[in-house]
């Protein structure tokens, strides 16, 4: 097992260099200058031109990508240009934010997706499974944002019932947290329940022909165990190889829930770097987060084992 | 109580107190009962500040914020003239080269210094070395020194009439640091956020907020309230500067209770909100005027050769102000057409131009212009960025009316760090979208300027511009201001379209503001 973290960890390297590489170059070559945002307006041509000279910004862009990759191997992501703060503090700070966005979207899709892929899958093309099955294809299509907006408009500005927008940090207590994140957790959740609620569906009907399943229904177990404890406990590697996927695409999704409902996390902080043009901050935000992609996965192919005996890594 | 003067009652001495503060001007009589202190004002902002230096930035955002802890020499009042500050008053000299300013005293610095001449000499020689505005002025500046403890001189190496009104400007600010924190500092962004406002910065977490509470100390002026000037109170206790970039999420913030003000709010909710008994809607002028600059230095529209005035002034002739200014705002309670460089609120700087010159809607001397400028359908590269709604919605019908008299743009949408990059860069371009404000002289504004993007290098306006900035007279600046104006329409060098207003939108609990050109929230109360 060990030799296969290993090894798995070795293959992460030219993974990250080609994407430290590709985002650097894209983030440099698109036009826009952080030195002209940074003095307004009314700044003129020579005092940007002197200020990019400053920040280095003149350098060839090659010697630009040596530079930064010398830097990153020392540990170092550089500072902001607009946050007055190493790149990794700002990256820290964002961690708790984003995190619990994407944990507690994650309980949302799977609480409404497993449910409802198993109630359908024990009914097939029943009305419990054109319902769910409706509503899957529905968190598919709409946009998220959209999904937002709806929220927003009725549950905060109409209703007052929870905040429009904002957060407040765990350490403000778990209620007020919480009271911030529903609606966030809600609208980047059920987006993704619906993906999880099909493949739970599909594996399901799958595993429900087989002939095991036939025999614990021959030797009188009630459906409910059959489909508890045979069925669900097979399915369950996809499952939970799709849950492992969505949590990796959860912390891409929250990039744009984290900007509608002004969530200061990773995903605020990318978006602000890129406007803005602060090249570390973007350089430091995609290479964390390409980072928790790989470990995701890494950890849900470490989880087969644990979930099925039959599979061996090595 | 027993008082020298014999037997008087506490309700006497409370209708005594009010009398005197509603003699002495200091409050509006239907005020003295409404104003509460206490209380967390959190506004709603556009975004992050840059830098919270205003010496260091031309960014609206830090100007906007800097000033609530920072002040400088001198202010602007409610008609945007320059008032004292953190001076005293002044005294000029007969040749209008040497200026002898006295400073306050008992100002305090939010570190408990008191403010003296040396905290003055070190922020305006910093100021000189480091903003776009000093910079501007630093070749007329002989040398700034102390005098006194409350002191200061600055000697001019020619007479100008632009030194206070520069020192008054709110952007880009000569704002008052102590000496070793303006030292410290030297030409980066300072970070020590230490100044003499009636607030004071405790916590900054960025993207999150930036929190600022009372500075009890503060030495408030004693005349009454105008402008950005006057007696200051901060009635409320804290401020919470929140960023929230999205513009629909900072209405819906002080619509459901998130936020008490925002600024720079699209006009397209104005219907909706002034409808909201909650709600209570600002709007502010001036604002922006809408500007298409041109290139002047390269290309189709560029000096030197007589097709890029005809070019730019084919535009001009071309242009029909009134749906270009309307599309950018959508409402007739946000926008009205001018002629004037400076604003109708800047009141004695305001010029008549007639529409006749601004609003030419002349297609076919558009046309005549064109060939006479031998163009022959080139593409007319036109960059506006969508970041700012308004700029793309009237860069749209400005296109659309250009083609219509042969003219061929290509409008290139891109965001706005783009678009301010690429507009220093004269072979990117042709023209460009952007807004100008209001500034603290007719001698700065950006569009007479050699250097600003754009370029507009014209020796006769360059001379004529500088004998306003040294002529102290204003009965003979206005003359030239005057004058400047017909150069502007002569010259072109860029399409003055209209002017828009801005809109705040804050909850009806919040009580005092003023409706100036930008926000502030020293007088300003919550009456929850």
């Amino acid at each position: 097992m060990s030799r296969y973290i290993a090894r798995r960890l070795v293959a992460v390297i030219p993974v990250l260099i080609v994407v430290i590489t590709v985002i650097f170059l894209m983030i440099h070559l698109i036009p826009g200058d952080p030195a002209a945002v940074m003095l307004g307006p009314n700044a003129t041509a020579d005092e940007v031109a002197k200020l990019r000279r400053a920040m280095g910004l003149d350098q060839p862009i090659y010697l630009q990508l040596l530079t930064f990759f010398a830097r990153t191997l020392r540990g170092d992501l550089g500072n902001s240009y607009f946050l007055d703060r190493p790149v990794a503090q700002a990256v820290v700070e964002r961690i708790e934010p984003t995190l619990l966005l994407t944990v507690y979207s994650l309980v949302v899709a799977v609480m409404i997706g497993v449910p409802a892929g198993i109630a359908a899958a024990a009914r097939p093309n029943g009305l419990l499974d054109r319902a769910f099955m409706g509503s899957a294809l529905l968190g598919v299509c709409v946009p998220n944002f959209w999904i937002a907006l709806i929220l927003i408009y009725f549950v905060a500005v109409q209703w007052h019932w929870l905040p429009a927008m904002g957060y407040a940090p765990l350490s403000s207590g778990v209620g007020k947290n919480l009271r911030y994140m529903i609606l966030p957790a809600l609208t980047l959740g059920f987006n993704q329940s619906a993906l999880i609620a099909r493949i739970t569906r599909a594996c399901m009907l799958d595993i429900l022909q087989m002939d095991f399943i036939r025999t614990a229904r021959a030797k009188g177990l009630p459906e409910r165990a059959v489909i508890q404890w045979h069925a669900f406990r097979n399915a369950l590697i996809p499952v939970v190889t799709v849950i492992g996927v969505t949590f990796a695409i959860l912390i891409g999704g929250a990039i744009v829930t984290e900007v509608v409902f002004n969530i200061p996390g990773l995903g605020r902080l990318l978006i602000s770097g890129i406007l803005r043009r602060d090249y570390p901050v973007v350089q430091g935000a995609v290479l964390f987060i390409t980072a928790t992609y790989v470990a995701i996965n890494l950890l849900v192919d470490l989880t087969y084992a644990l979930i099925d005996p039959r599979v061996k890594h090595g | 109580m027993r008082t020298p003067f014999g037997r008087t009652s506490w309700r006497n001495v409370a209708y005594t107190a009010a009398a005197v503060a509603i003699a002495a001007g200091l409050l509006a009589p239907a005020e003295v009962a409404a104003q509460k202190p206490g209380g967390t004002l959190r506004i709603a902002i556009l975004g992050e500040p840059p830098a919270l230096d205003p010496h260091w930035t031309t960014a609206t955002l830090t100007e906007i914020i800097a000033n609530h802890y920072l002040e400088g020499l001198y202010t602007r009042d409610k008609n945007y003239q320059p008032i004292p500050m953190l001076a005293d008053g002044h005294t000029v000299s007969a040749d209008a080269k040497v200026y002898a300013i006295r400073l306050r005293h008992g100002v305090i610095f939010h570190n408990d210094k008191e403010m003296t001449s040396e905290d003055v000499v070190a922020s305006l020689n910093r100021w000189l070395k480091v903003s776009t505005y000093g910079k501007a002025l630093a070749p007329k500046v002989e040398a700034i020194r102390a005098t006194d403890k409350y002191a200061i001189e600055i000697r001019l190496k020619e007479p100008s009439a632009v030194l206070i009104p520069n020192l008054a400007f709110e952007n880009n600010f000569a704002a008052i640091y102590p000496k070793e924190v303006a030292e410290a500092a030297g030409d980066k962004p300072n970070t020590q956020f230490i100044g003499t406002g009636p607030f004071k910065i405790v916590e900054r977490q960025p993207d999150r907020f930036i929190k600022m509470v009372r500075h009890d100390k503060y030495a408030a002026r004693s005349e009454p309230a105008s402008g950005w000037g006057g007696k200051k109170v901060a009635y409320v206790d804290t401020l919470m500067w929140i960023p929230t970039p999205d513009p629909v999420q900072r209405i819906n913030a002080i619509e459901s209770g998130e936020a008490d003000f925002t600024f720079d709010a699209t006009a397209d909710a104005y219907g909706r909100l002034k409808d909201n008994p909650k709600v209570r809607t600002e709007i502010t002028k001036p604002y922006y005027w809408l500007v298409m600059v041109f290139n002047q230095k390269k290309g189709l529209f560029a000096d030197g050769t007589p097709s890029g005035q005809k070019m730019r002034q084919a535009v001009l002739a071309a242009i029909d102000q009134e749906p270009v200014t309307k599309a950018a705002v959508g409402r007739p309670e946000f926008y009205r057409l001018d002629g004037s460089i400076s604003f109708k609120e800047e009141g004695k700087w305001w010029v008549d131009v007639p529409a006749s010159t601004y609003n030419q809607k002349d297609k076919a001397k558009a046309r005549r212009l064109l060939q006479e400028a031998g163009y022959t359908g080139q593409p007319i590269r036109y960059m506006t960025s969508q970041e700012y709604d308004w700029m793309y919605k009237f860069a749209l019908v400005a296109k659309q009316q250009l083609e219509e008299v042969g003219m061929k743009v290509d409008l290139q949408v891109v965001d706005w760090a783009t678009l301010v990059k690429q507009r220093n860069d004269p072979d990117k371009y042709d023209a460009f979208t952007t807004g100008i404000g209001a500034f603290a002289d007719p001698t700065q504004s950006v569009v007479f300027s050699c250097a600003w993007p754009g370029w507009h290098c014209n020796p006769e306006a360059d001379k004529l511009i500088d004998q306003m900035r040294r002529e102290t007279v204003f009965e003979k600046r206005y003359a030239l201001w005057k004058e400047a104006h017909k150069l502007f329409y002569e010259w072109v060098p860029v399409i003055r379209h209209g002017d828009i207003f801005g809109l705040s939108v804050m909850t009806t609990s919040v009580k005092g503001t003023a409706g100036m050109m930008r926000p502030f929230f020293w007088n300003v109360w919550l009456d929850k």
